[in-house]
């Protein structure tokens, strides 16, 4: 017999497979495995760095790769991870942190829909940067 | 009754803090960035010139594109880090050679970093 999951001795290990027994433990797997998406997208991003750093011919591969469809399906990937998690951490954020102004607390919904507007305006100066500067 | 931390323990609220920093850089400004680099311009929205190696290497050396990069790369690394020690402990069940995981995990991390600032600081 294989000794048991470190847990404490208080518990009883949990199976493997704990996770898929109910849609909000699906969800928390899926918001965890989003961190796999932000790691794949440093790493593209570094390549990327990478080859422009090499001179326009690297770049230029680069750029080849960029235009095919397994980097689409890749970005699409990231995009999608992405996107789960801006929207959800905005709000655990608005859980974690209590914002107050003057001694009132701001409702959730609120701070969530600030952090929401706040990446909008950003994303859009970051796309006005790179695309048009 | 007071608890000292000792060893990897103490660096557990640092660790958690970058975890946290780099959660907000990623949902901040990953999905513009992977929505530019990878659907955009694969579909061909982008303007002629918006990726051309000459543009792209003047914004790069632009002192202040310097800093967003440095922010955008490294903070990111160390939320991935946190989490995937976890995801390896409570999804997959790995409960075993905690510390070599977290060595393992924040020590890919610290690598990224050091790969992440050196291009940054000679492109």
């Amino acid at each position: 017999m294989t000794a048991p999951p470190r847990t404490g001795g208080l518990l009883p290990p949990m199976p493997r497979t704990w996770w898929l027994r109910s849609a909000a433990y699906r969800r928390f797997a899926a918001r965890e495995l989003t961190s796999v998406f932000v790691l794949a997208f440093t790493v593209v991003m570094l390549l990327f760095l990478l080859a422009l750093s090499r001179g326009p011919r690297a770049y230029g591969r680069f750029l080849g790769w960029l235009g095919s469809a397994g980097a689409m399906a890749l970005f699409a990937a990231i995009l999608a991870a992405g996107l789960y998690h801006t929207l959800t951490w905005f709000r655990l954020s608005a859980q974690v942190q209590v914002v107050r102004v003057r001694g009132r607390v701001v409702p959730r919904g609120a701070v969530a829909a600030t952090l929401t507007a706040a990446w909008l305006a950003v994303s859009a100066g970051v796309a006005y940067v790179h695309v048009w500067w | 009754m007071t608890v000292t931390a000792r060893g990897p323990a103490r660096a557990e609220p640092g660790l958690w803090a970058l975890f946290a920093a780099g959660g907000t850089v990623a949902a901040f400004l990953m999905p513009v960035h992977a929505a530019i680099l990878g659907i955009a311009y694969a579909a061909g929205w982008l303007p002629a010139d918006a990726l051309a190696y000459d543009r792209i290497l003047d914004l790069a050396r632009a002192p202040l594109v310097k800093a967003y990069l440095a922010v955008l790369l490294v903070p990111p690394l160390f939320h991935w880090a946190h989490r995937f020690r976890f995801i390896l402990r409570h999804q997959a069940g790995i409960h075993r050679a905690r510390r070599a995981v977290a060595v393992a995990c924040y020590g890919t991390a610290l690598i990224g970093t050091g790969v992440a600032i050196a291009l940054i600081v000679r492109i």
